[in-house]
């Protein structure tokens, strides 16, 4: 177990090496100059023979493995940038700065985190909340017409494309039928701004995302219920005359949420990771939203940083979900 | 790394992958003498649901193909004159009464409209949006399952390092967040080519490579570990012992064995490249040329128009949820056909 | 003064307004119902030198509670330093509520800007050639801190304007940098090693009293001076960029409290502020919160619903598709100001050679099809140009080129190429638009149909990132196959001085155009050298002549920003010297 753990961590690190060199190639060798962007903006697109000055000071005239070994050095141990003439420090675990803003890419990171996370964690709850005793239900009443019209239905939105379902949930529920509680959102801070407007400003979201998401988890959780309750064991323990509260909680369920728990794990990760749609439609300045905002504004630092905290998150909840397996079903051997 | 994702924010299913089927299985006895795909054809005709959803499907192949005759029929052209002659600048840019609905009744000249600020026929963008979708759709369909077939055989058969590096690299690019890198990469690709006469086609290839880049790993997989199971069989083995060169073992042998899982995977990916395609043009990359459904639901979805002229939203939204859904449930139908294991 | 709109086809350099005789605007447009519209014809640049604090109090004015500014698709100045400030966002807020400058504007009862002395006693004295100007600083002004703003941190503080490696893309670039006596050899405090300032000698400082002198003649000094890069700045390392850049020593009436580039600013009352030495500024409101990168529909439906928190709100800008609604509802709320900035397309003069040619151009230019598709309101927004200098400047001329104004006429673009020789087959015109915005992408659209139809063939490069970095970058390999480009420009100060010579100077860097004659370059250096009362006229005479003669650039819109103003903000006024709010004399009605 402990020696899976290691080994996984490594082929993590790996990967996030080579995304992050992926990336830092990218740009380098992109059709324009990795300083073009900054340059423009600094003086206002009179850029011209300036660009050189951008390049030495950012390094872009170095090798690309010098620049990038300076790059993870500052990962690790800080470092101070000079962008022209000004200095700017930052510190341990450096990210840069950003071309736009100039401010340390890290702590702005750190400041969106909660805004994609409350969406993240909002939404994937309300879609447990619903989704799995809606699916138990079904399960249990597998074949009558409302399982079936149910289903069919949960497959429909399901088979939506969920920024279109996000998109028209927003435009019903604002401009439409003007819920006025509701039709300003964005993230607000719970603690300066009191928990009433976060709740307000997500809140769409969450029901978009609640929504969306609780009509897959039933299908789901219904899918893993029929699985488990037509297993060997269900029999038995129907033949020895069992309640069936207890053969469909205590045995059903539980085989059925290994499945559940998993994909659970995996799909909440990549909600942490960045929700873009659900940001962008909402408005939400979380890590998504800031990430379209870098990709547009070609804010190289932004862009990589937000790629690199995503891939992260990725993996990171990727061997969490494994490891939660393994406890869950006790067939399962890591190695 | 490993299980399928349901998350919202995946976009659709690029990386579902079918469960693990085995074709081994007591199906074999029953249907002796015919082929699998013939088999698997006869259950699909006797779906009702899979049956609507081609002739749905059909419905979006015509109009893509006959984008042009259908158009010439109705009319209209992607040639639209200046814009002061169809819309009304002092009218929040809606269209003017003569024009059609929202503030006319409806006329023959644009059946369904023309659109705000620009005057577009919305029938003519509407038609060769559908042709764009299932283009790249398709494209990049054939293009990410022909990667992850030659990945996932190489990967499963020869097995050792080769299969640690390639199962390496799978998981890698499950790891890249797909949409961040979309949207680093196009800008990237577009500014290359920009001078170029035929713009908007490249735009359209490096569209269809961004989208195979990252599409491929769900069929990859798939498809390893189906030649996991398939290379200790028989007839791999006597082929091996005879000395046939790899690749004739690979391609000859192994290859036709894959049918079903290749074509469960192709199913899956339409629905979600042409949820991809729309959903990148929303977020502004992609098409740019304005011939998208993806790009009319970001010019639509703003609150006056969506409030005075709903139907400009409705049509492309119309396009992209009947294509994806109907896509979606014969690729259902179609898995259930190949493998009747799974159930809905 | 450049526009924030990234996403825009603005930006373009350049900032104040007004003036004289108001010809050539707006009484077309106006849609059905709601208010008639007029651009306020504006008094050509009025100075009152002797205006003392306090300013007069406004009408009904309230003090306390808190006004949210929307800014709509503009994310706002990347750094709050008022050095390094060029830009209408920056400049408007910091000029009017936290930064002071040498001299500042006004709102008259007219709703026209004057110039009013700031922190100096008075508008400046020059000498008799303009080569020298002293300024006397006043003795009463604060810092937020309490300490008085003294004449070696005004000197400072204009002397950082000179390195244009610290505050590449600040105004000092373009003024102080051409100016200054000796400018040219001094890199400035930080770049230069010299961080007091001591090493330049072309600023002196006696008691009160700072005198700047001049390489040549600067008759405009005492506008220049309205920029807060003509402020003060603390000695020394307090004020090094870039870190003072995010949180400024105030000395306004209102002081920073927090910001997040690119989000939001938030000002608070400045309690050292004393109303007595500032001749145009109040104190109404306790709190400015500006919110910066908001979405234009959003923000739309938040003016248009009058709520609660929509009453004390402003917005900067108005979506086309709720102008109707908007002009119906909101009366007097809905602002429309001149922002004195022009649209143009600047033919390549070294390519596009006959003059014939150019006005085809200006024919086949589909002017009300690539407003309406650009999302602009004809009429409203952006209305016909006859000339470079916008309506209400100093000397501004309603002439007409071809005796009328130039429309869409296909027909008169193909005769005039049939007269240049070119009629037998489409001339070639190249382009770049910005293909980010859909709005530019349908705007092009409409100006490639219009070209086409008027003889000419187009080829539409889409590019990535601002079409400045392609037009104003002389390597740029794109930029050496275009024959057509444009420039959007807004004046800094309302005279041709700031019109004419940047946009047609030989070499000048925003002569996208490579207009280059030089008796029109005489002509300019020689207005700077005129009797102040004679330079307005001089300025429309030559922008009259350079169009007539030469026709080298033509002008597509005279453009109109639009401000929305919640029910419970009082004095709904815009700003005539920005094109913004008038941030000074706003307050909450209680």
């Amino acid at each position: 177990m402990f020696a899976y753990v290691v080994k996984r961590l490594i082929s993590g690190v790996l990967v996030v090496t080579l995304v992050s060199m992926a990336i830092f190639l990218l740009f380098w060798y992109g059709p324009s100059s990795p300083a073009q962007p900054i340059c423009d903006r600094e003086t206002s697109n009179r850029c011209g023979n300036k660009i050189e000055l951008y390049e030495k000071t950012l390094g872009y005239d170095n090798p690309v493995y010098e620049e990038y070994g300076k790059y993870v050095k500052g990962v690790f141990v800080g470092r101070t940038l000079t962008i022209a003439s000004n200095d700017y420090e930052c510190s341990a675990p450096c990210l840069g700065v950003s071309y736009r803003t100039k401010q340390p890419v890290k702590e702005e990171l750190v400041k969106r985190i909660p805004a994609t996370f409350s969406v993240a964690i909002g939404g994937a709850f309300l879609y447990l909340l619903f989704g799995v005793p809606i699916g138990v239900a079904a399960a249990r009443r597998r074949g009558s017409i409302t399982d079936k019209a149910l289903v069919s239905s949960f497959l429909f939105i399901s088979s939506i494309p969920y920024y279109l379902f996000a998109l028209l949930t927003w435009l019903y529920l604002t401009i439409t039928f003007e819920i006025p509680l509701f039709s300003e959102t964005g993230y607000f801070s719970p603690i300066k701004d009191g928990p009433w407007a976060w709740f307000s400003g997500l809140f769409l979201a969450w029901v978009a995302l609640g929504i969306f998401g609780c009509t897959q988890y039933t299908r789901f959780t219904r899918g893993a219920m029929v699985e488990a309750l037509s297993e060997d064991y269900i029999r038995t323990a129907k033949s020895k005359g069992l309640p069936t509260r207890t053969i469909v909680y205590k045995h059903g369920l539980r085989a059925a949420l290994v499945p559940v728990v998993t994909i659970f794990g995996i799909d909440f990760g990549t909600l942490l990771a960045g929700t873009i749609f659900t940001e962008r439609i909402f408005e939400i300045q979380g890590i998504g939203w800031w990430s379209l905002q870098a990709v547009q504004g070609r804010d190289l630092p932004v862009v990589q940083a937000t790629a690199l905290f995503s891939a992260v998150v990725l993996i990171i909840s990727n061997l969490l979900v494994d490891i939660v397996y393994s406890v869950l079903d006790p067939r399962v051997r890591l190695s | 790394m490993s299980a399928e994702t349901a998350g919202p924010e995946t976009l659709g299913s690029l990386s579902n992958e079918p469960e693990h089927q085995d074709p081994n299985s007591q199906q074999a006895k029953e249907i002796s003498g015919k082929s699998p795909l013939r088999i698997a054809l006869g259950r699909l005709a006797r779906d009702k649901v899979a049956v609507l959803c081609a002739l749905v499907v059909l419905f979006f192949i015509i109009c893509a193909v006959f984008a042009g005759p259908i158009s010439k029929l109705f009319g209209v052209s992607l040639d639209t004159g200046l814009a002061s002659e169809y819309v009304d600048g002092l009218n929040n840019g809606l269209p003017k009464p003569e024009m059609g609905p929202p503030n006319g009744p409806f006329t023959w000249d644009h059946p369904m409209g023309v659109a705000p600020r620009t005057g577009q026929d919305n029938l003519a963008y509407w038609l060769y949006g559908c042709r764009v979708s299932l283009t790249i759709a398709t494209s990049a369909a054939i293009f990410a399952s022909t990667v992850g077939v030659v990945i996932g055989l190489v990967s499963g058969f020869l097995g050792g390092a080769v299969d640690k590096v390639l199962s390496f690299f799978i998981d890698m690019f499950l790891t890249i967040p797909f949409l961040l890198a979309a949207l680093t990469l196009a800008p990237i690709l577009n500014e290359r080519f920009n001078t170029s006469d035929n713009y908007s086609t490249i735009q359209k290839i490096s569209l269809i490579c961004v989208l195979a880049v990252f599409g491929w790993m769900g069929t990859a997989r798939l498809i390893r570990g189906e030649v996991l199971s398939l290379r200790e069989r028989e007839f791999v083995q006597a082929a091996r012992v005879m000395g046939m060169p790899t690749s004739r073992i690979l391609f000859k042998e192994l290859l036709p064995n894959l049918a079903a899982p290749i074509i469960i995977s192709i199913s899956l990916m339409l629905p979600a490249f042409v949820a991809l395609e729309a959903g990148l043009a929303f977020l502004g990359i992609g098409v740019t040329d304005g011939v998208s459904w993806g790009q009319m639901i970001l010019d639509a979805a703003t609150p006056v128009y969506f409030r005075d002229y709903p139907q400009y939203l409705w049509q492309p939204m119309v396009g992209v949820v009947a294509l994806v859904l109907s896509l979606n449930l014969l690729g259902d139908a179609i898995r259930d056909a190949l493998d009747p294991k799974t159930r809905r | 003064m450049k526009r924030n709109k990234p996403l825009a086809l603005v930006a373009g350099a350049a900032l104040l307004t007004l003036a004289a005789c108001g010809g050539g605007s707006s009484d077309n447009g106006n849609g059905d119902g709601g208010t008639d519209r007029k651009i306020g014809a504006q008094e050509g640049g009025s100075k009152d030198a002797e205006r003392q604090g306090p300013a007069p109090e406004v009408d009904g004015a309230a003090a306390g509670g808190t006004i949210t500014v929307y800014l709509p698709g503009d994310p706002g100045p990347d750094s709050l330093d008022p050095t390094g400030g060029w830009s209408v966002t920056g400049n408007s807020i910091q000029q009017a509520l936290t930064s002071r400058s040498l001299t500042q504007y006004s709102r008259d009862e007219n709703g026209q800007p004057v110039l009013v002395p700031d922190l100096a006693t008075d508008l400046g004295t020059p000498n008799d050639d303009y080569t020298e100007w002293t300024f006397t600083i006043r003795d009463d002004a604060t810092w937020e801190d309490g300490k008085p703003v003294t004449a070696e941190e005004v000197a400072f503080g204009i002397c950082r304007s000179l390195d244009s490696e610290a505050f590449p893309s600040g105004p000092g670039t373009e003024y102080s940098k051409t100016y200054f006596a000796g400018a040219a050899d001094y890199k400035g405090p930080y770049t230069g090693k010299d961080p007091n300032c001591e090493k330049y000698d072309g600023i002196s400082v006696d008691g009160q009293d700072i005198t700047i002198k001049m390489e040549k003649p600067f008759p405009d000094m005492d506008y220049w001076g309205a920029f807060m890069a003509m402020g003060p700045a603390p000695l020394g390392n307090a004020s090094k960029p870039p870190n003072y850049g995010t949180k400024p020593l105030s000395n306004g009436p209102y002081k920073v409290d927090s910001y997040k580039p690119n989000e939001e600013l938030v000002l608070v009352k400045n309690d050292q502020w004393s109303a007595d030495s500032d001749p145009a500024r109040h104190q109404y409101a306790d709190e400015f919160v500006f919110k910066f990168n908001q979405d234009q529909a959003k923000v739309d439906e938040i003016m248009l619903s009058d709520n609660s928190d929509s009453q004390t709100a402003v917005s900067t800008g108005l979506g086309s598709g709720n102008y109707n609604d908007a002009n119906a509802q909101l009366g007097d709320r809905l602002v429309q100001q001149t922002s004195q900035c022009v649209s143009t397309l600047t033919p390549d003069y070294t390519k596009i050679t006959d003059i014939n040619v150019r006005k085809a151009l200006a024919y086949a230019y589909p002017y009300e099809d690539v407003w309406i598709s650009g999302g602009e309101v004809p009429g409203v927004t952006r209305d016909y140009a006859n000339s470079i200098m916008p309506p209400g400047m100093a000397g501004k001329k309603d002439f007409f080129v071809d005796g009328e104004q130039i429309k869409y006429d296909p027909e008169k673009s193909k005769e005039l190429l049939a007269e240049a020789g070119y009629g037998d087959k489409p001339y070639p015109i190249t382009m770049v638009y910005y293909e980010v915005d859909p709005l530019a992408k349908d705007a092009q659209d409409q100006i490639t149909k219009g070209f086409e139809a008027g003889g000419f063939s187009v080829k539409a490069i889409p590019v990535q990132e601002s079409p400045y970095n392609i037009w104003l970058d002389p390597d740029n390999k794109v930029n050496k196959k275009l024959n057509l480009r444009g420039v959007n420009w807004c004046s800094d100060w309302p005279a041709g001085s700031t019109m004419l010579p940047p946009l047609l100077k030989t070499d000048a860097v925003y002569n996208t155009a490579f207009f280059s004659e030089s008796s029109v370059d005489d002509e300019m250096d020689n207005i700077a050298t005129l009797p102040l009362e004679d330079q307005a006229g001089a300025w429309g005479d030559l922008d009259e002549k350079i169009m007539t003669d030469y026709f080298p650039i033509i002008p597509t819109a005279f453009r109109n920003d639009l401000f929305v103003f919640g029910s419970k903000i009082g004095n709904p006024t815009g700003d005539g010297s920005i094109g913004a709010p008038n941030y000074k004399d706003l307050y909450v009605m209680q």
